[in-house]
């Protein structure tokens, strides 16, 4: 072969087949015909040249459409509150109880908040001075609104919280609240998170708010590798062991006492439980071996961890003391990372090395029915769905050299093997778990240059970073 | 005669070669395979490719908890139903039977002479109009938040119970309730083969606490699989959320129909 052709075919490909192209084509080549045969050689030598070496993973173009976007949401005005007090200290525990509402209500993800400067000049304080005409029609253009007066007398707060149904003027009221606090910002944004879950609480069906959940994570701003707390929003971020080895993949309990974690001891990686309410070290038995990920399952009375005691890393199964251990999975490759189904506690879903690149699998909570549910890439860090429904999951779909592949979060229906990608075109993102409302998800991801947990809707919007200091990883939201 | 030989013998020498030339390439390639088939087997499914799973990509899963994307007609007028109302015709303009027209003075012709027949034929009565509606025309007759649809399949509903207007008084819930059927609908349940059928009707419970209890099928739509989607979603459904604080009755009772159209 002309040595110009040889260079003009392998140009040729390299601009216009990609891998997949190149393997189906080498599949299809039936070795009889002796042309094919020199065709797939070019080819062949060709991707020698050419294809070996790892090519940049590009950043894929895509958009996010459906039909009637929006249409659905309730439009939600929530007007400030009125001060009925002179108190000196009145307006600025006023102002960190409106923000602090706003917020809420604009996290949830089931409203579309009428922005405030569409609202009427003259603010409700009770349920007489509201106009609907005003709100029911544009410019707000709003179907519900919460609105109501906040007092500071002495040293307590003293709100009350109306929501209201302005396109029904026959009767309007669906909430109607009183709230007493300490006149302190912790007692305002308090008021603020309850009433917000009440509200979320009505219009989004009975699921209850998260506005008083909590994220726990690593973080190392300490020097060391410590359990680090924080409110869902990011607020009152606080450390929480006090190790001084490095402890990772933190797990809160259902009721949300006691914190499971892996810790570096001076002989191997041991689970280790600590007691949120008496603040220390809680007993769980050594096993030897390297022990991690530990979960609860949705009961409380049962920890799952991996642990490599009896050679290859395993699922081991024990009670809250470490007691009563049961190995669950047994085979070649490793296996790490269990998670329950958390509303049934009778499944597992794992992550498995048994046919080379980690997979995610589910099994019976007895190791039974082993399943595996991802079909290719390379994927980790699984995380059941409130509803039992889906699976989060941290996945290289295309993982490889040269592959075009990104570490991104990913939901699956368990039951169809449906899966839609929620992160796109930001770092590596991984450790997502589930907030206690199934709305959110928050996760880990390197976006912005450094490792920082950020959280978004399920759906992949309305994405926003919680920590900024230091690198903070493996997020783990509370049950409730 | 020898320039004959010379002919035959050409083909010969240059077949020859091209023979060992393929069977050469054909080795190098059989080699390349063979490498390629050891190499791989050596990381396992190392690329992922391997069988096993069976996920497959979708544009939008559903049901999340979050308002999906979906058209909805809040509006009864808006939609396509004939409903089961008609408005009244509008009263034509009465005509004057004996009226003659006023003969022009301008024109040149003339006028023909009327001539009125001594008895009037009765005007052809029209059809009666009947109130039957074609079968899955009708519509929901029940308040402005009757209908949803999502991904081409429809569904609808009307609230029994109270004083007969908790849908007028609590909007607002019956807006929730159709938001949470419409979310656990789960179309991927429904056998593919199917791509339209009768519409299905399903009634159950709301209790106190926001709990559907009782759920029953009240008219089949002839697919099994249809039927049990609908079942379905509403028994996925823990709870609602309780009823109104402010609302009298025990209970509520619904009924959801779904028109499911691929």
């Amino acid at each position: 072969m002309h040595p110009v052709r040889q260079s003009f075919l392998v140009r040729r490909y390299s601009q216009n087949v990609n891998v997949a192209d190149a393997r189906r084509v080498e599949a299809t080549a039936s070795p009889r015909h002796a042309a094919r045969i020199v065709f797939v050689f070019l080819l062949v030598v060709g991707f020698a040249v050419i294809g070996l070496g790892p090519s940049a993973a590009h950043a894929q173009d895509w958009i996010r459409t459906g039909t009637g976007l929006g249409v659905e949401k309730v439009r939600l005005a929530a007007s400030d509150f009125k001060a009925t007090t002179q108190d000196p200290n009145t307006p600025g525990l006023l102002k960190a109880f409106n923000d602090t509402l706003w917020n809420d209500l604009d996290n949830a993800g089931i409203f579309e908040m009428v922005s405030k400067s569409f609202y009427p000049t003259d603010v409700p304080g009770n349920p007489s001075e509201v106009h609907f005409d005003a709100w029911s029609t544009p410019p707000p253009n709003a179907s519900m609104l919460a609105f109501g007066d906040f007092g500071a007398t002495g040293n307590s707060l003293l709100v009350h919280g109306w929501l209201y149904d302005v396109k029904n003027v026959g009767s309007p009221q669906v909430l109607g609240k009183q709230y007493t606090d300490a006149a302190t910002q912790d007692g305002a944004r308090t008021i603020a998170h309850k009433f917000a879950d009440e509200i979320i609480f009505r219009l989004g069906g009975g699921v209850p708010g998260i506005a008083e959940s909590k994220i726990y994570f690593v973080s190392d701003r300490g020097g060391h590798k410590e359990i680090w707390a924080m409110d869902y929003d990011g607020s009152n971020q606080h450390q929480v062991t006090h190790i001084g080895s490095i402890s990772l993949s933190p797990r809160i309990s259902p009721d949300g006492t006691r914190l499971a974690f892996s810790s570096l001891t001076k002989t191997s990686w041991e689970i280790m439980v600590y007691s949120v309410e008496l603040n220390r070290l809680v007993s769980f038995a050594r096993n030897g071996g390297t022990n991690l990920s530990p979960t609860w399952a949705p009961d409380g009375a049962r920890v799952a961890f991996s642990s490599s005691r009896g050679g290859e890393s395993n699922i081991y199964i024990a009670d809250a003391t470490g007691g009563n251990l049961h190995r669950l999975t047994t085979g070649r490759g490793p296996d790490v990372g269990p998670t329950f189904n958390r509303k049934t506690g009778a499944q597992i879903a794992f992550v498995s090395g048994r046919t080379g690149l980690p997979q995610i699998y589910t099994m019976e909570a007895d190791g039974t029915n082993v399943q595996r549910v991802t079909d290719q890439g390379y994927a980790v860090s699984p995380s059941w769905s409130p509803n039992g429904q889906f699976l989060a999951l941290a996945w290289f779909r295309k993982y490889g050299p040269g592959a075009p592949g990104a570490n991104d979060i990913y939901l699956m229906d368990i039951a169809s093997k449906q899966w839609v990608q929620l992160t796109h075109d930001g770092g590596r993102n991984d450790f997502p778990s589930w907030s206690p409302d199934g709305r959110h998800i928050v996760f880990q991801s390197s976006r912005s240059g450094s490792e920082q947990i950020w959280t978004m809707l399920a759906d992949g919007t309305k994405v926003q970073q919680l920590t900024f200091s230091g690198r903070n990883s493996q997020p783990n939201w509370s049950w409730k | 005669m020898q320039a004959n030989a010379d002919i035959f013998t050409e083909p010969n020498e240059l077949g020859k070669p091209l023979v060992y030339s393929v069977v050469f390439h054909a080795t190098v390639v059989g080699l390349i395979f063979a490498a390629g088939t050891i190499l791989s087997r050596g990381t396992g499914s190392g690329w992922g490719a391997g069988g096993g799973g069976e996920a497959m990509g979708v544009t939008m899963v559903s049901t999340v908890p979050l308002p999906a994307p979906q058209t909805e007609t809040q509006n009864v007028l808006a939609n396509d139903s004939k409903g089961l109302t008609k408005s009244q015709p509008e009263p034509k303009a009465m005509e004057q039977p004996d009226a003659i027209p006023i003969p022009d003075k301008t024109s040149k012709v003339k006028p023909k002479p009327v001539t009125t027949a001594s008895k009037q034929k009765p005007a052809a009565q029209p059809a009666e109009e009947t109130n039957e509606v074609p079968f899955g025309q009708g519509g929901p007759v029940s308040g402005p938040y009757g209908t949803f649809s999502s991904g081409g399949a429809k569904g609808g509903f009307g609230f029994q119970g109270g004083g007969g207007d908790f849908g007028s008084a609590y909007a607002w819930y019956v807006r929730v309730v159709q938001q949470k059927v419409s979310q656990n609908w789960l179309k991927y349940e429904i056998d593919p083969n199917i791509h339209q059928a009768n519409r299905v009707y399903v009634q159950f419970d709301i209790t106190r606490n926001g709990q559907p209890t009782n759920v029953q099928l009240e008219q089949s739509s002839g697919v099994p699989s249809l039927d049990q989607s609908a079942i379905r979603a509403i028994q996925r459904i823990d709870t609602f959320g309780p009823l109104p604080s402010d609302y009298s009755g025990s209970k509520v009772t619904v009924e959801f129909w779904f028109d499911f159209k691929r």
